[in-house]
């Protein structure tokens, strides 16, 4: 209480109180710290006469905090305060005395007559009724009895009337209250409010205390000029002393006697209490496990930068942010907070939500305590399919066996004939080679154009003749190399010869036809050097077909001209070597992805897939449909290859990519049209890509112009089930990188786990 | 090559002149840049050329050359040539130079099976012959003073039409060989006073393989060979041209429905031809190697790229056997005192096989050791358990089947020594590793008792090792 108010207290204390009975002042009373509320509750309480304990409690409470709300304070008991007051004095009420035994005896001090105690105090008029609520006589005249059994009759009705009439004017110690007892209205005096306020305040009853008295400074910090005493120093304050001296001196005496010794370590004591046994309880205590209801507390993300006062700019929400952030329910938030600038740590303000958050928390600790998450102790590793080793899936090519040189200048295709003996390859300087396969043993040369790389060569499949298509320059040629015995040379031959009669027959163009620019080019043969060294069929094609790939009968073969300038009608074209006929099947460019790359029959279905840059399309051609458009996510597709078990008992359709974007993508078309596994294990870019032709080794591999090769596993399955199992096996290292180029083609020997390969360092190679 | 001598001087021609440029795919026996095309006589055949040659590079040693026009050997005049052909003598020739790669070699000495099947001729200790057969298709006959005392005649004479894979002695006076030109040849040789020259004339045409001959074996005593072919089937000959069958009419020459000029094939000598006793086709690929059975000339083995190793009853002609390993089979030898057949694996390493085991027990003994396809293989004479092999790698190793150590695939032998190339110490490259054996590709390994180890190879070299106290000799 501000000295203010308790000089306030001190002037309502000083008032005169009238002790008329019935009338206080109220504006007295209200001025007297008795502030809106406490009026409120007198009104109430006189409206209702039937008040409790609790009410009045609450009045008192209103007085003074500091005063315990247990403290019960009845109304009409506070004349006889003093009783009350008598133990907070501390003054008991007896004396212990000795008796003749020597035991203690309570003497106790006479009661006063006068002293008004309960006991001594009998009002006349009091209610005997007891400690029972007033309205049980409501319906009675009276309320009570006094205690000589008279009834006490209920203040007449009027008087409320009078009551409020006399409101108006309020008499002096008017408290609005109704004492209980008498049924009458209770009237204080202001000399016993007052005693009221200081038994609450814990202050001195007694009149005329003052507890804040002014202080007399006797002794101050503060020297004084002129001191208590004048008195000069004495002279014990400067003369050594006599005593001390004789004091010292006997001292020195019985330290040079030995008398008094020097302080011992208290060790020596320790060493005579050897009996005692200490007992270190806890001497081998190992450090024990938590207990198995321990749970520790959830490890929290460290903060980000999101959580900064001052995060960086990107991370603030623009308004937009703001707006939707506020408009989402607070449970669909993604996170519960707004990165917030605030520039500096200062001016960061107190976090709005603690109370909130501390409320969630102790919400969350009583609802839904933590529980003991059985913790999957399992090896990330081993969830992932097991994968066999390298060593398990021999054999792969795993060294360089035979070296093929002689082409100058890059060797662009290579290509192993379907016995497996032979080796074709094509490079650029124009020439196309036939080559014993394990020896390296150059067995066919042939020089298609001067000027002109050979860009790809491709045995046909089949063994009953032997036929080498090449590409060189604009035109296709189709060769016999004399490495066969004469009976298959025969055949192939016929079987190239025999078209010629079929394009004699052809209906010549009509006119109308011939003005096209795009009509079907004639196979003619080539020039007698050509012929002489094996070469029998040319194709002039006005277009560099830049891939050849045969059908798997041998009758067919399909040709793409990849460069830009290339019509798209003409950049896929389809050979028929028994009609001597090429066909135009696609009239438009295929969609997305620029110029068709490269084209392959499917190994079992009348299936043309096609790709162009970024996309591969199959198209029926039995029925002339689109099949299937496959989206491998490649930049830049360079080569891709059918699996050859594709379509058969063995597994749907699968199919490898490589692209100039350094990936190689396996894709299951049964799946998606996604790829089902990327690869991406080279620094440069992947020019071709091979699976083992025959179902026997599930292999495959890849060239890149970083000048190694990479083997890799990869089974497929009968079961639509089980997918792909992909392991890489070996890179092989050896083609030196000529231009920034490596490996430029790769093929695999038809039977054996031997791959081979053509370098930019005009080399070829044989792995295994 | 004395013949060529005679011929060399062509008179007639000799005021005809031609512009040739000589090159060379060989970097080591390359003529210098500047030097550009030359003005020569077209009265010069091979050995003239071959003398030029040797002359432009000053080489110590004249290499005897071989001479590419065009991809096809010079076997004749400039001048001759250059009218097959059609060729005008105003353009320049572009001739390829080279001394080719040694495919196969057979030694003929006192202690050689050719010499102890001799029936009528005798064999005079001292004169021991190399044979060797060489992918330009010449047979050549050396002396052990490394001077070549024969060869066989071009293919327009009756010779190779391709390139030969396999040769061998089958008596002193008779060789047999087969190459890429399907046929498998028998050829007399007979050699002049002193031994100084010789003459290898062609005897016996054999037709019935469709691709290229692999292997050769002889059995001289029953008059059989024995071949295996890239056309997956072996061959069962008689050296009689009595016993054999009439050669198959569609696989000989004059059958060839493409009329080419640039093979001149059988014009000058007309050679009998015969065909196959019996085709033995089990295989699925090539057939690597067909030899007979050591003690047993009924018997024979067969290996093949298709991983099997089959055995053959050559009365019948019925496959008895088959025993199929892991890898591709390239080579085969029979070791008759042990029962054991060693092939030469693609996979770089020997596997030895026991015909007589029970099917299960597929591999003996493993040796590994080579960095390459092992492509022959060759008996030690001095021990039974002595084993040479040459490999792809440029290497040929000694095994001693009875050194092994047994490890977690099997019993695995180690080799004993371990011969390489002397070509390659010649360039001063002894130390330098060949990629694949590039350059140095052992072809063809013999070990002869008297003579040594003979092997040859893709360096155009035959290199003699004495093979004495590799092995200790005791049985």
């Amino acid at each position: 209480m501000n000295p203010k108010a308790a000089s306030k207290k001190r002037k309502a204390v000083t008032r005169d109180v009238e002790e008329e009975a019935g009338v206080f002042s109220g504006d007295e009373l209200s001025k007297g710290n008795l502030d809106g509320s406490l009026s409120d509750t007198a009104n109430d309480l006189s409206d209702s006469e039937n008040d409790d304990s609790d009410s009045e409690v609450e009045l008192v409470d209103d007085f003074s905090d500091s005063e315990d709300g247990e403290e019960e304070l009845d109304s009409d008991e506070i004349p006889s305060d003093t009783e009350e007051i008598k133990p907070a004095a501390g003054e008991p009420n007896f004396r212990i005395v000795k008796d003749a035994n020597g035991n203690d005896r309570y003497l106790w001090d006479e009661i006063h007559p006068d002293d008004n105690s309960e006991l001594s105090e009998v009002d006349e008029n009091a209610n005997t009724i007891g400690d029972i609520p007033l309205k049980f006589y409501d319906e009675y005249p009276h309320i009570g009895y006094d205690i000589n059994g008279k009834k006490i009759m209920r203040p007449a009705k009027g008087e409320a009337l009078d009551a409020l009439l006399d409101s108006i004017e309020i008499p002096k110690g008017w408290t609005g209250m109704t004492d209980p007892q008498t049924g009458k209205p209770l009237e204080i005096s202001q000399e016993e409010l007052e005693l009221i306020r200081k038994v609450q305040m814990n202050e001195v009853t007694s009149e005329g205390y003052d507890p804040y008295e002014p202080l007399v400074e006797w002794f101050s910090s503060q020297k004084e000029i002129m001191p208590l005493s004048a008195a000069p120093e004495p002279k014990r304050r400067f003369v050594p002393s006599k005593h001390e001296q004789k004091r010292v001196m006997k001292l020195v005496k019985a330290i040079r006697e030995g008398r008094i010794l020097p302080y011992k370590a208290p060790e020596d004591r320790e060493e005579k209490d050897e009996e005692l046994i200490n007992y270190d309880l806890w001497a081998d205590e190992v450090e024990r496990a938590d207990h198995v209801m321990h749970i520790p507390a959830p490890k929290l993300p460290p903060p980000g930068y999101e959580e900064s006062y001052h995060p960086p700019a990107e991370y603030l929400p623009d308004n937009k942010e703001r707006k939707e952030w506020e408009q989402t329910d607070p449970e669909d938030r993604e996170k519960d907070y707004l990165p917030n600038d605030f520039g500096s740590l200062r001016r960061v303000p107190g976090y709005d939500n603690f109370v909130q958050e501390k409320f969630e928390r102790c919400l969350d600790l009583y609802l839904a305590p933590r529980v003991r998450r059985s913790k999957l102790n399992i090896d990330p590793e081993s969830l992932l399919p097991k994968l066999p080793s390298p060593e398990e899936l021999k054999p792969f090519p795993t060294a360089c066996a035979t070296v093929f040189r002689g082409h100058k200048g890059r060797v662009r295709s290579v290509n192993v004939d379907p016995t497996g003996i032979w080796l074709a390859t094509g490079g650029d300087d124009g020439t196309v080679r036939v080559w014993e396969l394990l020896t390296g043993r150059q067995l066919w040369s042939v020089k298609l154009s001067d000027d002109e790389a050979v860009n790809t060569v491709r045995w046909r499949p089949g063994k009953d003749a032997v036929v080498l298509a090449a590409t060189a320059g604009d035109d296709i040629f189709l060769a016999v190399p004399p490495i066969v015995n004469p009976e298959i040379e025969k055949a192939s031959l016929d079987l190239l010869d025999a078209g010629w009669g079929f394009a004699a027959s052809r209906p010549a163009p009509s006119a109308s036809e011939e003005g096209k620019k795009n009509n079907a080019p004639t196979w003619i043969r080539p020039e007698s050097a050509l012929l002489d060294a094996g070469v029998c069929v040319v194709i002039p094609l006005r277009y560099v077909p830049k891939t050849i790939s045969w059908h798997r009968r041998g009758d067919y073969f399909v040709t793409v001209c990849s460069g830009a300038s290339t019509p798209a009608s003409v950049a896929i074209s389809i050979h028929t070597v028994s009609k001597h006929l090429t066909q135009f099947p696609f009239k438009r460019r295929l969609k997305g992805g620029g110029p068709p790359q490269t084209a392959h029959f499917h190994p079992s279905k009348p299936i043309l897939f096609v790709a162009n840059q970024r996309s591969i399309r199959a198209y029926d051609l039995s029925r002339q449909l689109l099949v299937k458009i496959l989206q491998p996510g490649a930049r830049w597709i360079s080569s891709f290859d059918i699996h050859p078990t594709s379509s058969s008992a063995s597994g749907g359709d699968n199919i490898i990519i490589g692209s100039y974007d350094r990936r190689l993508l396996w894709h299951d078309l049964d799946l998606s049209q996604r790829p089902y596994k990327t690869l991406r294990y080279h620094r440069k870019a992947i020019r071709a890509v091979k699976f083992h032709p025959s179902g026997r080794y599930p292999l495959f591999a890849d060239a890149s112009d970083d000048g190694s090769l990479q083997i890799f596993h990869g089974s497929v399955t009968g079961d639509m089930l089980s997918n792909a199992t992909i392991v890489p096996l070996k890179v092989l290292k050896g083609h030196k990188i000529t231009g920034e180029l490596g490996v430029l083609d790769i093929d695999w020997h038809p039977r054996e786990a031997w791959a081979v390969s053509a370098g930019a360092d005009g080399t070829c190679r044989l792995w295994m | 090559m004395s013949e060529d001598l005679v011929t060399s001087a062509a008179a007639d021609s000799a005021q005809r002149q031609v512009r040739v440029q000589l090159i060379s795919q060989q970097e080591d026996i390359a003529l210098p840049e500047s030097t550009g095309p030359i003005l020569v006589p077209t009265g010069l055949r091979r050995y003239a050329l071959s003398t030029l040659v040797n002359n432009l590079l000053s080489s110590e040693k004249p290499i005897p050359f071989e001479f590419l026009i065009n991809g096809t050997f010079l076997r004749t005049s400039i001048d001759e040539y250059l009218v097959d052909n059609g060729i005008s003598a105003e353009t320049t020739l572009e001739i390829e130079y080279h001394d080719d790669w040694v495919s196969a070699t057979d030694v003929l000495s006192t202690t050689s099976p050719a010499a102890s099947w001799a029936s009528g001729a005798t064999f005079t200790p001292g004169q021991e012959r190399i044979l060797s057969g060489s992918y330009d298709g010449l047979l050549r006959i050396w002396n052990m003073s490394s001077e070549t005392i024969a060869t066989s005649p071009a293919a327009a004479d009756g010779g190779h039409t391709a390139s030969i894979r396999a040769a061998k002695f089958v008596s002193p006076n008779q060789i047999a060989s087969a190459g890429l030109d399907r046929t498998v040849r028998l050829w007399k040789y007979t050699e002049g006073e002193g031994g100084f020259t010789g003459k290898i004339s062609p005897q016996l045409e054999l037709y019935g393989h469709k691709a290229g001959i692999e292997s050769l074996a002889v059995h001289a005593k029953s008059n059989r060979l024995l071949t295996g072919s890239a056309d997956n089937n072996v061959g069962f000959w008689s050296t009689k041209k009595t016993d054999a069958p009439a050669a198959p009419e569609n696989l000989l020459p004059s059958s060839n429905a493409r009329n080419t000029k640039r093979r001149k094939l059988n014009t000058s000598v007309s050679t009998p031809q015969r065909g196959p006793l019996t085709l033995l086709s089990a295989h699925t690929a090539p057939v690597s190697a067909a030899i007979f059975d050591g003690k047993d000339a009924t018997v024979g083995y067969s290996t093949s790229w298709d991983h099997s190793l089959r055995t053959w009853d050559l009365v019948t002609g019925a496959l008895v056997d088959t025993r199929t390993t892991s890898h591709s089979l390239l080579s085969l030898e029979h070791l008759p005192e042990l029962s054991l057949l060693a092939a030469g694996t693609a996979a770089r390493h020997i596997t030895l096989i026991d015909p007589r085991a029970s099917a299960t027990t597929v591999a003996a003994m493993t040796l590994r050791g080579h960095t390459n396809a092992v492509v022959s293989l060759a008996r030690d004479p001095h021990s039974t358990y002595g084993l040479i092999s040459g490999s792809h790698d440029g290497t040929c190793r000694i095994w001693d089947i009875r050194s092994t150590k047994t490890d977690k695939e099997g019993v695995v032998g180690e080799s004993v020594y371990s011969i390489t190339r002397k070509s390659l110490e010649e360039e001063g490259k002894s130390d330098s590793k060949r990629v694949g054996g590039e350059g140095v590709k052992v072809f063809s390994v013999c070990w002869d008792k008297t003579v040594g180890i003979v092997s040859a190879g893709e360096d155009k070299r035959i290199q003699i090792n004495r093979g004495e106290g590799v092995l200790s000799s005791q049985a």
